[in-house]
């Protein structure tokens, strides 16, 4: 009896002080230390900021050594959830999260207790632009047309969004407060695709929305995009003029960024933001999202905080 | 020429590899209720770009199939619908397999639906997509309207008992369809400030307490302290008999039209086109009375509907670039990856391309076919296994499946409590398919009634100059009140008798 409790006690023992000689032996080694990093993505699987989210994951995960990245998605609550989990969760770095425009948004409107202080950002993969969208037989060409047509026939232009407090909403009404003129806002709930559908069915006018869910139809010659509300021209549709250009300094983007809860060490942040950095020297990389209609952006660090607090600082003026 | 072309990019080792192990993969997720279509489709978008070519494409294509026809399997043997789609699957299909003791027959004629609407769908977008195209981008805010209010209509034929309960049942889908973010006005609805309710309540984890949880309560207050009696369920064949399939063929066609044309309008899928197939299936019929018994019909029809959705989705994809449904938007992103273009260019530009997507689906719908026929004999076996060993596996599996829907523990205490739930609504004798019938629609009927206002400036005559919409709305109030009529008539017959 006593020999066999000894040698239990033994046992135990051995897997104990091994398993701590292995422990204060990973502590030495710099992050990740081969432990895996959850990335929660606030968006349901195969959707536009979770193919984003896996495509950057997937090329970040080259440039940093024994990194193992693994996407949880986790949709409930139109997203808050997840970016709720991802400022609560540990700031040691094994757990990071992507944000969306939502988090600029959500605050002011009462449906996020979290903003965007509350995430370190690491870098923002896409912002794509709000770009005035319209069907190819629309009888105005430029911008100017357009405004003037609105004014002619103000509050009868059936103008598509996502949702009502939505960000294209937003960009439609930030278009009718520059130029001073009235639209008729008519929401698609499920997103780009019906608004794309009704375009093409001549049911709505125009639409401010991410000009990346039209690609085959602007080549096609089946829609015209008059002008972008971006800082630059898009990659993607260099022909196309930017609001800013025009005069106009109107910048609405719906951006989708990798984040980690607010107090993570500098020095994990610094190896995350250096291989964000890295990757946009990756012709592949580029290649990824130039494939999916998608102009990559590269926002890393500082600036990516600093274009999630000129966001939040837009919409809480505008909402 | 193109077919030439098409069939041997298709015909690649690599590519049926691919396509064969999507279908087989696509089959069991579409069995484990909580793993949807969509998932398994994300999943696996990063191994095409292993693939050069059309070959990942044809992979999730496989899915895609392959999960569909596997939603019906659970249906029929354990009352639990594997995706939404296959949850009018329930209403006939476990009573036959159960109740009548005949699993191979419900299996054989769920598979030979599901392969009758795949391989219809696919033939269909390969003569007719264009045309279907212009028919599908009529549908506009008055329309989906008129299609919702349509298929809510349907739950006074679905509910075989009580049509005031069926009613009762569908409000109450309706009501819990408003709770969330209303997109219309950007407000909040009914969710008692929580965050989580703000996406609205999630459907699957209602879908399976109502449905599997409920149902291993009822089984378990059923067997609980009775011997267990050994069941040995033997079928001679697994293809559905020549007398079989002439009953049910007009039913498949009429199935496979209904879903290829709900596939195709954007924003609709497999759950609606199942549904509206199993009303019509009954409306048609001549023995109205078989329905909820296990009528062949009430087997066939949904599985064709939603399988026939398939090739629908995809018209609206090829055709316009606009995706059909969820599954499709992900193999969007997929060809994109590859370097296709869906759109007219397409049709332009890569025709080879065009058809050997065309033979994909064709294809993995037979592959879906030939793996359901083979498979029949080892699904049976689950009938077997004894309700000891079955109902712990099937109760913990409610558990995993509603959680790995969102990944939210709040899911698996919306699961358990519509389970509870559900039960009581059982015994109550409540139909269950009302109720998702509600959840699904009501979204739907809402956002474009008041989508088509706005559009029209509060005019209600919208609804009645739209020609479409207005056949809809007719159909869907005589759908509503033939039951009433139908008795009515009755009496009035009998009363002819007596006098």
């Amino acid at each position: 009896m006593i020999k066999k409790t000894l040698i239990a006690a033994v046992v135990i023992l051995t897997i104990l002080s091994t398993s701590m000689l292995f422990a204060s032996g990973q502590s030495d080694k710099p992050y990740p230390q081969g432990k895996d990093v959850k990335v929660i993505i606030p968006k349901g699987a195969g959707g536009g900021t979770d193919t984003s989210a896996r495509g950057m994951l997937q090329f970040l995960g080259k440039k940093i050594e024994g990194i193992n990245f693994v996407p949880v998605n986790k949709p409930d609550g139109g997203g808050v959830t997840g970016m709720v989990e991802t400022a609560n969760a540990d700031a040691d770095g094994y757990t990071l999260g992507m944000v969306t425009v939502e988090l600029a948004m959500f605050p002011h409107q009462g449906k996020s207790p979290v903003t965007y202080e509350d995430f370190a950002p690491i870098a923002a993969p896409i912002a794509a632009p709000a770009a005035l969208i319209v069907p190819a037989d629309a009888p105005y060409d430029t911008l100017d047309e357009f405004v003037a047509y609105c004014k002619e026939n103000s509050g009868k232009l059936q103008v598509g969004n996502s949702g009502m407090g939505a960000i294209w909403h937003i960009a439609a009404m930030k278009f009718e407060e520059e130029f001073d003129v009235k639209v008729k806002h008519v929401p698609y709930p499920n997103g780009t695709a019906d608004i794309v559908a009704a375009l093409l069915g001549g049911h709505i006018d125009a639409t401010f929305a991410d000009p990346s869910g039209v690609k085959g139809q602007y080549e096609a010659g089946q829609v015209k995009i008059i002008a972008t509300m971006s800082a630059e021209r898009s990659n993607l549709y260099p022909d196309v003029p930017t609001f800013k250009e025009l005069g106009h300094d109107l910048t609405i983007r719906a951006w989708a960024a990798l984040v980690a809860p607010k107090d993570t060490p500098a020095d994990v942040l610094q190896i995350l933001r250096d291989a964000a950095d890295a990757i946009y020297d990756d012709p592949e990389y580029i290649q990824y999202f130039v494939k999916q209609g998608i102009d990559p952006t590269h926002i890393v660090g500082d600036d990516c905080y600093e274009m999630m607090k000129q966001d939040h600082e837009l919409y809480e003026q505008m909402l | 020429m193109y077919v030439i072309e098409a069939f041997v990019q298709v015909f690649q080792p690599m590519n049926i590899i691919g396509l064969v192990f999507g279908t087989g993969i696509g089959i069991l997720i579409g069995a484990l209720p909580g793993l949807s279509v969509n998932m398994g489709i994300a999943l696996l978008f990063p191994l095409t770009f292993a693939y050069t070519g059309i070959g990942g494409i044809l992979m999730l294509m496989g899915i895609y199939c392959g999960a569909i026809y596997g939603g019906s399997i659970s249906a029929i043997l354990l009352n639990t619908p594997g995706t939404p789609a296959s949850a009018a699957t329930t209403l006939d299909g476990y009573p036959l397999a159960i109740k009548q003791n005949q699993p191979g027959r419900a299996l054989g004629l769920s598979t030979l639906g599901s392969l009758f609407g795949g391989v219809f769908s696919a033939i269909t977008l390969m003569l007719i997509s264009p045309l279907l195209a212009k028919v599908a981008l009529k549908f506009s805010k008055p329309e989906f309207f008129a299609l919702a209010i349509f298929g809510i209509s349907i739950i006074t034929s679905l509910s075989s008992g009580s049509v005031l309960k069926g009613l009762m049942g569908g409000i109450l889908g309706l009501f819990l369809a408003t709770i969330g973010i209303d997109a219309m006005s950007g407000e909040i609805r009914f969710t008692f400030g929580t965050i989580y309710l703000m996406g609205g309540i999630s459907f699957i984890p209602i879908l399976i307490g109502l449905f599997a949880f409920s149902q291993i309560l009822l089984t378990i207050e059923e067997s609980y302290g009775k011997p267990q009696q050994k069941k040995v369920v033997k079928i001679d064949r697994s293809f559905p008999s020549l007398k079989d399939i002439k009953k049910v063929l007009s039913t498949l066609i009429r199935s496979s039209f209904i879903g290829t044309f709900i596939g195709c309008v954007p924003g609709t899928g497999g759950d609606i086109a199942s549904f509206i197939s199993y009303d019509q299936a009954k409306k048609w019929s001549k023995h109205k009375e078989e329905f909820g018994n296990g009528a062949l019909e009430g087997i066939c029809a949904p599985e064709a509907g939603n399988n026939a959705v398939s090739g629908g989705a995809f018209i609206p994809m090829l055709t316009l670039g606009i995706p059909g449904d969820g599954a499709t938007a992900i193999m969007l992103g997929a060809l994109l990856v590859q370097g296709i273009q869906p759109g007219p260019l397409l049709f332009k530009e890569q025709m080879p391309t065009v058809y050997s997507l065309f033979l994909g689906l064709l294809i993995a719908n037979i592959v879906m076919g030939i793996f359901g026929f083979s498979l029949i004999r080892l699904f049976v076996k689950v009938i077997n296994v004894p309700k000891k060993y079955l109902l712990p596996l099937i109760f913990s599996l409610t558990f995993v499946g509603a959680y790995a829907y969102n990944n939210s523990l709040t899911d698996i205490f919306i699961m358990v409590g519509f389970g509870i739930l559900g039960y009581f609504l059982n015994k109550f004798e409540f139909s269950m398919s009302a109720i998702i019938i509600g959840i699904i629609l009501g979204k739907l009927a809402e956002a474009n009634f008041r989508g088509s206002l706005i559009m029209s400036d509060g005019d209600m005559m919208v609804f009645i100059q739209h020609p479409i919409c207005l056949t809809l709305l007719i159909v869907a109030v005589l759908s509503l009140i033939s039951p009433l009529l139908s008795s009515a008539f009755k009496r009035m017959k009998n009363r002819e008798k007596t006098v």
